[in-house]
Parts: structure tokens; C-alpha cells; sequence
């Protein structure tokens, strides 16, 4: 089953080409991670697919469509973005910034009805954010903060999730907690999640599918199985690396590299 | 499940009284600086006789300065400074910058230069002009907007808050000094009259001028509140307002051109008062919280108090010649603007 498909796809910004003539198809319900080195078009691939921008030329279909034949709003009963470190204005409680999930649902001036009450109930329960529902967003951690736009997208009640390097800029245990939060996400309402990321390992850990970028260009995609071998990382990150799997993840985990001198 | 529903509706419910009641506040407070203004100023009008002129038993002297002189000049006080406060929320919201405003950018300096070319070329003011002025004001703005939208605007970063505020101040200087260039030109009753013009004096305010103001106003300002939730999720940043549904240009664009047709008009009928989109939209966040729904009314009002006290203060200070409201605004704007810019993290 396919969620995104992308075909032949190239973006640019003005005259500088970062994706070209890219195919991709995202596994429905299942948790795909994108890596690649800086700059090589992964954030940038994240973005046509969720339609923030337009490709030069090929399509983005959801379920068969091209988004852009579709509306900003019927893209967004489907796909949840978040961008990467995106800011809260000061003074918004938890609460009323994951109401604003509900907002290519509701109609006219956008007052809440109770099925949104409900919908952003399941949305601070799910991510453990109902202790501190009413508090500012402001005043909360880096963890804490990027659940709550986690629960914002999950109020949207989308099939799909993009997530653009969620992980950034937290510590390694606030990193964990929000990657398990979207893993059980995952497993528990079936959506299908795409993330870029940028730690490898932890890209391999909870993933279900794999896609690894260069140059605009996909060097590898498949299972973490599949995708973690040496060629791959030498010719994605130009890396000598030293893998072996994990007894506990049962995954494979890059140990140690070096880095590869012509 | 019900039961957290039924907390937080009664949660939402609370809040909302709160912030009801601080705009009710706000309200009385208006209405409180408008008698006090009513009361002060040259020629003294106690509280007992306005109520009687107010009721149609004042003498020919009193209906004179109240009705024909006081009222109107305290309601175009009111309504300029609403008007400025919601064109400067507005603005602020959709790009994102606590700093920006109509009149900071210089797009009051567009209509105001606009308005002045017509003075140059129309010597009498008659009622045509207190149509057109509007029209003219619109355009100047527009314009203005326009070329700093498309000078600080880039396609990779967005809207930048400082390079936003750096084009805005550039192009207000140069439009500015292509003012002073025509003013140079007027003869002596011109010139004066656009001095105090400029400064921000509520001069010659009549019904006709309240008249334009309130159409404009009731107009553009349902439709901002109309928008109220785009405003909102707008103030998430671009990428998060696609996420969510909105088509962020157009919706900018409409936002924009909504605000700058606000503070057009208040520009054509009154004056080029600086800082109150600045001032009013801060005061009323720290009032009721960001939201807009809330915002914008509140923010017309604080805007709409601080105008009219600060026209009362002018006519109070120096009783003969009155000093421009514009500057007693930006007595008390300024090193708010100063507080902000310290304070902010560009």
C-alpha cells in the first residue's frame, strides 16, 4: 500500500536544481525516516511533499491525486507538517495551541464544538501533556514544547504526519521521548509517519522503511536492514562505517566511521 | 472523556469571562476619557451642562462648542486611533513582528504624501475632496506597502522581522524628505496647514470626516475579525500556516491590504500619528493574550483611549496654540518603541 507517491520530481530555488527527477513512494501506515548529508535536499523534498512548496516540474499524488490540483485545506485534513523548530507566540496556553489542529476542520469564525473539545482532549492524553494543559508554551522545555506541536498535528486527525527533524536541538532523552511518542503513534492509529532525520541511528531504530539522499538524488531506500550497509553510507555520506546490529533493537546501528579520503 | 470536556469548556468558559470583563474595562475607561475630554480645553464645559446640551437644552453657545467643535473632534480622535491600533495588530500578526507598524514603515508616509500632492494641486477643500482624499490616502499606501513587501520579502527566508523594519524606516526617510522637498513648495496658509497636518493635529475635524472614518471602519473591521483565526494560526509562521490549511499569500496579502486601507483612511481624515499601531496592540496583548477574536477589539479600544487622551492632553497643555496630538503620542511612543526593540530578540 502507498500513501505519497512522487514522480519524477524536481525542485529548485530560483535556478539552483536541489531535487532532480526524484521517484518516491511512501508505505501506508507504516514509519519512514529520510537522511542524508547537509544540504541535500531532504528538507526540501519534505516540503513539496506536504505542498508547502511547488515543484518545478512532476507531481506529489495523495491516494492517486496531485496535491496541487487540491486545496491548502484538503491537503490539510490529510497530512500534518511541522516544520522544523517552529515558534509558539508568547502567551498561547499548551491548550489553545493544540486547538489550533483543529483548524482545517472547523468552519466560519472557528469556534470550537465538542467533538473538537474531544479530538484535543485525546490529542493531550496521547502525548501526555494534560497536566499542564493550561500552562504557556513559553515556559515549557524543549521536549515538552516540540509534544505539544505533535499534538497539535494530532488534533488535525490526518492520515499522514510529516515531521521535519523533530529531534532537533534536544537531549538525547527528550529525543527518545518524542521518537517512542510517534512510534506508538504509529502502531496505535495506524498513520503513516515520514520524518526527516538526522541521527542515523536513531533514524534506523524506528523506522519501518528507509530513504537515503545525495545530491537531490535517492542513493538507497528499503527496509533499516536493507539500507544500513557499508556502500550505502560511503556513498551518502562519504563515510568508512562500521555496522553491526543491535541485541536489543534487533536493528542494524552504525558503531563507528571514519571518514573516507580520496 | 466527559467529564475533562465538561472542565474544559468551564476552563474556556472562565477564561473568556476574564477577558470579557477586561475588555468591558476598557470600554468604560473610553467612555470615562471622552467626558473627561468633553469637560477639558479651552472654552470649559461642566459635566451637568454637557449632559444638558447632550439632552437639547444647552444654550446656542454651548451646543456651539460641544456639538460643532468638542464631538466630532473627540469622536475622530477615537476613530483614528482605533483604526491605527487594529491596521498595527493586524500588521504585526501577519509578520510576525512585535515592531511593525503602519506608521513606522512608512506607509502612513505614503498616504500622507499622496494628500499632500493633492492639497498642492486642489487649493479649497470641499466635500468632493474629503471623498477622494481616502482614495488617494489608499493609494499612497498601497504603494508604499507594496515596495517594501517586494523589497524585503525573500522567497528562501520569508518576511525577515529586521529586514522588514530596515526597508520600512529607508523608505519612510525617503519619502519623508520627498515631503519636506513639495512642502517647501506651498505658500504660507499651505504650508501651515500641512505642518500641523503632519505633526498630527485633529484640525477642522467636522461630521463629514466622522462620517468617511465610521463607513471605512465598519467596512474593514468585521472583516478583520472575520479573520481572526487565519490571524492566529498566520502568527505560527508560514510553513505551519500551510500545514494547516491556510493559502498563506493570498491571505497575507488580503490581511495586509485590509490594514493599509485602515490606517489609509485614518491617515486621509486625521493625521500621521506614529506608535499607536505600535503601543495599543502591545497593551492589549498583555491584557487579554494573543488571540484575536479578543486582540483586535481590545486593542481598537486601548488605541481609541490613548488618541483621545492624548488630543485632551494637547488641548489642555497649551490652551491657544495647540500642540499636535501626534506629538504628545509620541512623547510617551518613542521610548516605548526603544523598551520593545531593547527587549526583542532580533
Amino acid at each position: 500500500m502507498k500513501s505519497i507517491v512522487a514522480e519524477k520530481l524536481s525542485i529548485s530555488y530560483e535556478d539552483k536544481i536541489i531535487v532532480d527527477n526524484l521517484n518516491l513512494e511512501i508505505p501506508k501506515g507504516k514509519i519512514t525516516t529520510i537522511v542524508g548529508p547537509n544540504g541535500c535536499g531532504k528538507s526540501t523534498l519534505l516540503k513539496t511533499m506536504g505542498r508547502i512548496l511547488k515543484p518545478r516540474c512532476g507531481v506529489v499524488n495523495l491516494d492517486g491525486k496531485s496535491i496541487h490540483s487540491l486545496t491548502t485545506r484538503e491537503v490539510a485534513k490529510k497530512m500534518a507538517i511541522l516544520p522544523q523548530t517552529p515558534q509558539a507566540p508568547n502567551g498561547l496556553t499548551v491548550r489553545e495551541l493544540i486547538s489550533y489542529g483543529r483548524f482545517p476542520h472547523q468552519k466560519g469564525i472557528g469556534k470550537l464544538n465538542d467533538e473538537d473539545r474531544n479530538i484535543i482532549s485525546w490529542a493531550l492524553e496521547a502525548t501526555k501533556l494534560e497536566e499542564i494543559q493550561n500552562q504557556e508554551v513559553d515556559n515549557l522545555s524543549g521536549g515538552q514544547r516540540q509534544r505539544v506541536w505533535i499534538a497539535m498535528a494530532l488534533a488535525q486527525q490526518t492520515e499522514i504526519i510529516l515531521l521535519d527533524e523533530p529531534t532537533t536541538y534536544l537531549d538525547l532523552s527528550y529525543q527518545l521521548e518524542v521518537l517512542e511518542l510517534l512510534y506508538d503513534l504509529n502502531r496505535s492509529e495506524k498513520c503513516t509517519i515520514v520524518m526527516v532525520l538526522h541521527d542515523l541511528n536513531l533514524a534506523t531504530r524506528f523506522a519501518d522503511y528507509m530513504v537515503a539522499i545525495k545530491g537531490g538524488k535517492i542513493i538507497s531506500r528499503g527496509t533499516p536492514n536493507e539500507l544500513m550497509t557499508w556502500e550505502v553510507l560511503k556513498d551518502t555520506f562519504n563515510i568508512d562505517a562500521e555496522i553491526s546490529i543491535n541485541d536489543k533493537t534487533g536493528k542494524p546501528a552504525c558503531v563507528s566511521y571514519n571518514l573516507i579520503k580520496n | 472523556m466527559k467529564n475533562k470536556n465538561i472542565d474544559a469548556r468551564e476552563y474556556d468558559e472562565k477564561v473568556f469571562i476574564k477577558r470579557m470583563n477586561i475588555f468591558l474595562c476598557c470600554l468604560v475607561l473610553l467612555i470615562l476619557s471622552s467626558i473627561i475630554s468633553i469637560n477639558s480645553g479651552h472654552l470649559k464645559l461642566a459635566p451637568l451642562d454637557t449632559l444638558r446640551t447632550m439632552l437639547g437644552n444647552g444654550t446656542a453657545r454651548e451646543n456651539l462648542v460641544l456639538f460643532d467643535i468638542r464631538l466630532p473632534r473627540i469622536l475622530i480622535s477615537i476613530l483614528i486611533g482605533m483604526g491605527l491600533a487594529v491596521s498595527g495588530c493586524v500588521i504585526q500578526n501577519v509578520t510576525k513582528n512585535d515592531l511593525a507598524e503602519p506608521g513606522l514603515l512608512g506607509i502612513n508616509a505614503g498616504a500622507g504624501l499622496m494628500v499632500i500632492i493633492y492639497t498642492l494641486l486642489n487649493k479649497e477643500k470641499s466635500f468632493n475632496s474629503i471623498l477622494i482624499m481616502p482614495f488617494l490616502a489608499l493609494l499612497g499606501a498601497s504603494l508604499t506597502a507594496f515596495i517594501i513587501y517586494k523589497v524585503a520579502y525573500k522567497k528562501e527566508d520569508g518576511l525577515s522581522p529586521m529586514r522588514l523594519i530596515l526597508t520600512g524606516i529607508g523608505v519612510q526617510a525617503g519619502l519623508t524628505a520627498l515631503t519636506t522637498l513639495l512642502v517647501v513648495k506651498l505658500d504660507d496658509t499651505q504650508f501651515n496647514m500641512i505642518a500641523t497636518w503632519q505633526a498630527g493635529s485633529i484640525w477642522g475635524s467636522n461630521y463629514q470626516d466622522v462620517i468617511i472614518i465610521c463607513l471605512w471602519l465598519i467596512v474593514l473591521i468585521p472583516y478583520i475579525l472575520y479573520k481572526s483565526k487565519v490571524l492566529d494560526v498566520l502568527n505560527l509562521g508560514d510553513e505551519i500556516s500551510h500545514g494547516l490549511g491556510i493559502d498563506v499569500e493570498k491571505e497575507r496579502r488580503y490581511l495586509i491590504g485590509g490594514a493599509v486601507a485602515i490606517s489609509a483612511i485614518c491617515v486621509a481624515v486625521g493625521e500621521n500619528i506614529s506608535f499607536v499601531g505600535l503601543i495599543a496592540p502591545h497593551v492589549a496583548k498583555k491584557l487579554v493574550g494573543p488571540k484575536n477574536m479578543i486582540l483586535i477589539p481590545t486593542s481598537a479600544l486601548v488605541g481609541g483611549v490613548l488618541v483621545s487622551v492624548a488630543d485632551t492632553i494637547a488641548r489642555v497643555i497649551l490652551p491657544t496654540s495647540e500642540i499636535p496630538t501626534g506629538i504628545v503620542v509620541a512623547i510617551i511612543g518613542a521610548p516605548y518603541f526603544l523598551y520593545l526593540f531593547a527587549k526583542s530578540k532580533y
